[in-house]
């Protein structure tokens, strides 16, 4: 019997990813399946490009002095070579019940805001970890829920509490929503080194607050990429039926007539969406608005991104 | 505002139709799960209060436009009195139209009539004046407008029931054509009637002049029923105990239309002569048939009448019927003396099959006939023989002026022109004969399906001409199209038609045996030859009874004029030969053809047609009988003629004697459910492109 090999950029589709019950599969499958399709080595991030020479002091590894620079100037210089090093990489995922959302359940295929949310954040995690970073995990929904601290040994960690966050039901006891600030805060006094921080969320909250919260990491050196995401039917609103629309979050209900909330609705979402872009560019914070019917590899390329400009580290 | 018809009021309960949906629809509102109302409260209420506000102006439009479409479906009006167009001063010229169908001969309706008449004279003065219109199917001024009211009495008195039905509509044409010459200020009609259904088609359009008042006097009062013979059968066979002879079964239709079973004495006459009496009773408002004995068909016409006793309206208790024997269609063949052996033989064998009608053919030898052999024949054959001359001539063609008809088969004859005295009946040269042989025959490739002759076989699979080979013919000029009925496939004419002021003279180019053609072998020929025949011979089938107010064409009517065709030399330059004498003993001078070979049948009984020297009492009875749709009585509102009459909105106005216009009238002339429907169009108009907008806004 042949095995057809599956097209590595399928993977990529979150209604195909949904089928995969196993986390670090999915994250192994869409971060090779990613990098194949971008044709690059999967010891990207760990080159060891030559950076510059430096005087020999005492104490430095002898293994590094550069013997032919030593034969032709008579002087101890050492290598200095440009490497990724360890890192601390720290997903924050937004787990609050407008999170929840999944646009079109009668669509089998369709994934909920957290479900993408947490493919993503598992193909973070493990894309990191191939670099040798130390991954982390801290699941929020106006509270600090869950946190993983970054360690080089804590992927399963992160997996394990990645996979509990999709299958676990919201706590109807308590009314949470989505604040960034509170938790935000919190994780800025417990992270002591600097770190790639993700933070996975569909923002609803006033811009103004959404920068404070992110100032509060970004302030203290960590670099910040911001995931909005959105599901289709939050972008565009093709409702046709009028109806009582309830908020997920907090329970409230509003009678909606969606043929004249439409244009209005657009154009709120749309100068949210770009307000927020125009501030974290401000404040040269990565950020990227997702709909989540669309490929994961469009999220991986914003992260890789801001990888490569931020993760270089001598 | 008045309303035609208000029950159409009960369409505006549609109206809660749309509020009850939009009810409805709003308890059934549906809950949808959305991660957050952040933006939604975001946007401005009174944003949404003006969507619904809008949402408010198309209900508004939406039932606005079904309310106004209901108004209009209502037909309303608006009332008014005494219009100004009546002038209610001056001389009246008043045309009193009186009702002589035979229906007013119910009970004393005829006598209340004249009274009524001669009353509506008396009721104008000086200067004032009337005309009498008497009117059945149509219409005829008994009088001119006239201030003398003997005159006017005296044209009433005489004036007698008709035979006829009764139509309102050419007596108000006549009344309007009085109008249009008088100079008189007031015009008025009085129609005296029992406004019968029948009487008046609705879509007749008359209108009386701007300002003509109309006054009606309704004499259909009381109607208490009435017995009736309203149709008679004869059904012909032959009696088993007299072999040869034919015998007659009358069956009569009796019905009742009274609301109590009554019984009668239907009785049978044949020649005058009471034959049987039978009793039946008729249900109530039903019918029964009365089947007499058989009886032998005397010899010649004769008159029958099935009669019950008088009632109320005598005029159709008694049902008139023509017995004949059968009349057969007179063929005489004339052939050369040394003729082929199957010269006449297909012709004269083709004419013997059938009996409707029969064809008594004989067959006889140029240089054997004589003008006795000519004698009472319908139709007479020329079969490759010139035409006759001398005294047998003379006679032909005296017998084709009274009617007869003439076959001219030229065959190979040597001549090319007919003798002078003949070139006016047979208009057409003769030139040589075409031999086809060679080329397997010709066909008839044009036929005129639409004459007599032919319009039998103008149905599909009703014959086809085309099989038949027709080898050799002799070409024809015609002087015209008109007259060619048939052409061969070269083009020249196979069957021509002679012009002629008398009977029909035709001549077929082929041969009617086998010589120069396969038609006679064909299943087409005796058809053929039978169409051509009766058409020559001018018969028709004949008929037992005709209804008052038909015309009687003798020129299509052979077999009533066959008997009485004209023998001498003196009566043969009489232009109109017979005579019609009707019941009443009126006499009119016809022909078989030409011009007088019209008569209009007025009266019912028994016409009788004549000879120049037929004995009275001898002549062809033709049955009459009144028209029965005129026995229904039901009668219509005479307001509702009144209002249809009236002349047209904005011309004037035509009022009752009372002066009120009425509603119908009004509304017509008013039309406001047009402007209402135009309305309502608009709003839906508006409707639409009011929800097209905010659609548009919406998306």
């Amino acid at each position: 019997m042949t095995a057809v090999a599956p097209e590595p950029t399928n993977f990529l589709d979150p209604g195909v990813l949904a089928k995969i019950g196993n986390l670090e599969l999915l994250a192994r499958v869409v971060v090779q399946g990613f990098i194949n399709g971008l044709h690059r080595s999967p010891n990207l991030g760990s080159s060891t490009d030559f950076a510059e020479h430096r005087a020999y002091m005492p104490g430095d590894d002898i293994r590094r002095i550069d013997w032919r620079l030593w034969g032709r100037t008579d002087r101890f210089y050492v290598k200095e070579f440009e490497a990724d090093t360890n890192t601390n990489f720290l997903v924050v995922l937004d787990v609050s019940p407008s999170m929840r959302y999944r646009g079109a359940p009668e669509d089998q295929s369709a994934v909920s805001k957290i479900a993408y949310g947490c493919y993503l954040a598992a193909a973070l995690a493990y894309f990191s970890s191939l670099q040798r970073d130390r991954v982390g995990l801290a699941t929020i929904d106006g509270e600090l829920l869950d946190y993983v601290p970054p360690s080089a040994k804590h992927l399963q960690q992160v997996l394990h509490a990645l996979a509990r966050r999709i299958r676990l039901a919201p706590d109807a006891s308590r009314v949470a929503r989505t604040a960034l600030l509170p938790p935000l805060t919190k994780l800025s006094e417990s992270t002591r080194r600097r770190s790639i921080i993700a933070v996975i969320s569909d923002l609803y909250e006033e811009p103004d607050a959404i920068m404070e919260a992110i100032g509060q990491l970004h302030g203290r050196g960590n670099d910040i990429v911001v995931f909005h995401l959105l599901d289709r039917n939050e972008l565009e609103f093709p409702f046709s039926d009028s109806g009582n629309f309830i908020d997920l979050e907090t329970g409230e209900k509003m009678p909606v007539i969606p043929d004249y909330f439409r244009k209005q609705y657009r154009e709120l979402v749309r100068g949210h969406t770009t307000d927020l872009a125009r501030r974290t560019r401000d404040q040269r914070v990565e950020y990227a608005l997702f709909d989540t019917s669309k490929p994961l590899d469009k999220a991986l390329f914003a992260y890789l991104s801001a990888r490569e400009r931020l993760g270089r580290v001598r | 505002m008045g309303f035609l018809v208000p029950a159409f009021f009960y369409g505006l309960a549609a109206l809660a139709v749309p509020v009850l949906v939009h009810l409805i629809n709003r308890e059934r509102k549906v809950a949808i799960q959305f991660p957050s109302l952040m933006f939604l409260q975001k946007i401005p209420y009174k944003s949404v209060r003006r969507q619904k506000l809008r949402h408010l102006l198309l209900l508004a439009l939406r039932c606005l436009a079904l309310a106004i479409l209901v108004a209009a479906f209502t037909r309303p009006f608006l009332p008014r009195h005494a219009s100004p167009g009546v002038a209610l001063t001056g001389a009246r010229e008043r045309v009193v139209l009186l009702d002589r169908s035979y229906s007013m001969g119910y009970g004393d309706h005829w006598m209340r009539a004249q009274d009524a008449a001669r009353a509506a004279m008396r009721e104008l003065g000086s200067g004032d004046r009337a005309s009498l219109v008497l009117f059945a199917n149509d219409a005829a001024a008994a009088t001119p407008p006239t201030g003398n009211h003997a005159d006017f009495d005296r044209a009433v008195s005489s004036a007698t029931l008709s035979a006829e039905g009764t139509r309102l509509a050419p007596a108000l044409k006549l009344a309007s054509q009085i109008f249009a010459g008088s100079n008189l200020p007031r015009r008025e009609v009085l129609i005296i009637s029992d406004f019968q259904n029948v009487g008046w088609n609705r879509r007749d359009d008359v209108r009386l002049p701007p300002g003509t008042t109309v006054t009606t006097v309704d004499l259909s009062g009381a109607f208490a029923g009435d017995m009736s013979v309203s149709a008679v059968k004869t059904d012909r066979d032959t009696d088993p105990k007299s072999a040869g002879r034919d015998r007659v079964t009358v069956t009569a239709r009796l019905t009742n239309t009274g609301t109590a079973p009554r019984t009668v004495d239907a009785a049978l006459e044949l020649g005058g002569r009471p034959v049987e009496t039978k009793r039946v009773t008729v249900p109530a408002s039903g019918a029964v048939q009365v089947r007499f004995l058989p009886t032998g068909i005397p010899s010649g016409a004769t008159r029958g009448t099935v009669r019950i006793p008088h009632d109320a309206l005598p005029a159709n208790d008694a049902y008139h019927f023509t017995l004949a024997p059968d009349e057969a269609v007179s063929v005489l063949v004339i052939e050369p003396p040394r003729a082929r052996a199957n010269q006449s033989l297909f012709l004269s064998r083709a004419l013997a099959i059938g009996d409707r009608p029969t064809f008594h053919v004989t067959v006889k030898s140029a240089d054997a006939i004589t003008t006795a052999d000519l004698q009472g024949r319908a139709l007479i054959v020329l079969n490759e023989v010139p035409p006759p001359a001398g005294a047998v001539g003379a006679k032909l063609r005296e017998l084709i002026a009274g009617g007869a008809g003439l076959l001219v088969v030229p065959g190979d004859l040597t001549t090319d022109r007919w003798p002078a005295e003949w070139r006016a009946l047979i208009p057409l040269r003769l030139g040589a004969v075409v031999d086809r042989t060679a080329s397997a025959g010709g066909t008839l490739a044009s036929v005129n399906y639409g004459h007599p002759v032919f319009e039998l076989f103008s149905a599909p699979r009703s014959g086809d001409f085309s099989t038949a080979r027709l080898f050799r013919y002799r070409a024809m000029t015609a002087p015209g199209d008109s007259g060619v009925l048939a052409r061969f496939d070269d083009g020249s004419p196979a069957l021509v038609e002679g012009a002629t002021s008398g009977g029909k003279v035709l001549v077929w180019g082929s041969t009617l045996d086998e010589y120069w053609t396969d038609l006679p072998l064909q299943p087409v020929f005796l058809p053929f030859i039978h169409e051509l025949a009766k058409y020559a011979g001018r018969y028709a089938d004949p008929r037992a009874w005709y209804t008052a107010g038909e015309v009687l064409d003798l020129s299509r009517h052979g077999e009533l004029t066959a008997a009485f065709q004209v023998t001498t030399p003196a009566a043969s330059s009489d232009a109109s030969p017979l005579v019609l004498e009707s019941p009443s003993g009126k006499r009119l001078r016809l022909s078989a053809g030409g011009a007088a070979h019209l008569a209009e049948l007025r009266e019912q009984g028994f016409y009788e047609l004549r000879g120049p020297t037929t004995p009275v009492g001898s002549g062809r009875p033709i049955a009459v009988n009144v028209d029965l749709s005129e026995s229904d009585l039901s009668h219509f509102d005479p307001r509702e003629l009144v209002a249809a009459v009236s002349a047209p909105a904005g011309s004037g106005d035509v009022a009752l004697a009372g002066g009120v216009v009425l509603p119908e009238e009004l509304e017509r002339r008013q039309t406001m459910w047009w402007y209402l429907l135009l309305a309502a169009l608009i709003f839906m108009a508006a409707e639409t492109v009011l929800s097209n907008r905010l659609s548009r806004a919406s998306s």
